[in-house]
């Protein structure tokens, strides 16, 4: 598969490459939900309310999560960088 | 109704003796003259009030993109060229008096000022470096050669694996902000070390990567007010930070002489 070598933040949805574009949005919208997931999951735990059981198991499932993301963007030839958004006064996302 | 006056910058009245280059002012038809005003002189072109009005000149600079580009770019190659033969206090872009009676009442309120300003620019050239580095690099240095990221890094190594992943992205967040002040103070040691070569220095607001379309990011940006006979020796010492830095993933940029924008104002 051809990698998608844009970096700058746009979508590729050019017609002979949709699929492509297509994975692109998918994953930077996976990627999003799964950052807020993951800052969300560390502030509880920095608040200190979890038992040690759900730490644990929040922390090995945000890990398989954070792999899982890992093999999809091998997959489809994405990096980081394409999967960043912009999100206005709060900065990029990655 | 009467033309307007387009200011480019203002100089000392005892060098508005020497002739002008030919050069064409904003509309791109008339041409940019003097206007003697006591002890200084300014450099204007004509512009006709109904074809430049505010809202117009409001309305092109907010959604012509096209027009804005070719006359920011008209403004600075001027004010550039003049900056070469005179010592000149530029003026920001669209700056428009009225009529010679309102340019005359600014200058001569500012009379002082214009005159301390030009002191202080005579002689002298506007630098500017910017200093990028390529932070994946310089990540790895910072996690590597910091003892206290080394401990951290053992600890977590002992703990379960759930907790790991959590211990992990607070450490990233240690490196993150130990790579900043890492950067800052590196940066501000090369500003210091540079002091002894210009006359003065300040700090400007990095640009991010969007602005700058580079991959590495901007660190520093710096401009410094040099003496011409200092202009070497200081472009030489940035070259000597490059050379031994390259390898650390730090990059330099220094550019002019450019107008003495940052060191004067009007």
């Amino acid at each position: 598969m051809q990698p998608i070598s844009q970096t700058n933040g746009k979508i590729n949805l050019d017609p002979d490459n949709a699929e492509h574009g297509l994975a692109q949005l998918v994953l930077t919208v996976v990627e999003l939900l799964r950052q807020i997931v993951e800052r969300h999951a560390l502030r509880r735990v920095e608040g200190g309310t979890l038992t040690d059981e759900q730490i644990e198991n929040l922390g090995e499932a945000l890990m398989n999560l954070e792999e899982k993301m890992e093999e999809l963007k091998e997959i489809f030839g994405l990096d980081d960088e394409d999967l960043n958004i912009d999100l206005g006064p709060l900065g990029s996302l990655l | 109704m009467e033309d307007l006056l387009y200011l480019y910058g203002l100089i000392p009245a005892e060098e508005g003796g020497q002739s002008l280059p030919d050069l064409k002012g904003f509309d791109g038809i008339g041409d940019i003259y003097t206007i003697p005003v006591g002890k200084i002189t300014a450099i204007a072109c004509n512009l006709d009030s109904e074809m430049y009005s505010e809202e117009m000149l409001k309305e092109r600079i907010n959604n012509d993109m096209e027009w804005l580009q070719e006359k920011a770019f008209h403004h600075h190659e001027t004010v550039l060229k003049l900056s070469r033969i005179y010592t000149i206090v530029p003026l920001k872009f669209c700056t428009l008096y009225k009529n010679q009676d309102s340019l005359n009442t600014a200058v001569t309120t500012n009379e002082a000022k214009l005159i301390s300003a030009f002191d202080l620019i005579k002689g002298n050239e506007e630098w500017n470096l910017k200093i990028y580095s390529d932070d994946k690099l310089l990540k790895k240095q910072v996690s590597e050669n910091n003892p206290t990221i080394e401990a951290k890094k053992e600890e977590i190594n002992q703990l379960s694996k759930g907790r790991q992943f959590f211990e992990k992205k607070k450490l990233d967040k240690l490196i993150e902000s130990e790579l900043e002040a890492e950067k800052n103070k590196i940066s501000e040691k090369i500003h210091v070390g540079l002091k002894e070569y210009v006359l003065r220095g300040d700090v400007k607001k990095s640009w991010s990567n969007e602005v700058t379309g580079r991959k590495e990011n901007m660190t520093w940006n710096g401009v410094y007010l040099v003496s011409k006979t200092k202009v070497e020796p200081f472009l030489e010492e940035i070259q000597r930070y490059e050379k031994y830095m390259k390898e650390d993933g730090w990059k330099f940029e220094a550019t002019g002489p450019w107008p003495a924008y940052h060191f004067t104002s009007f």
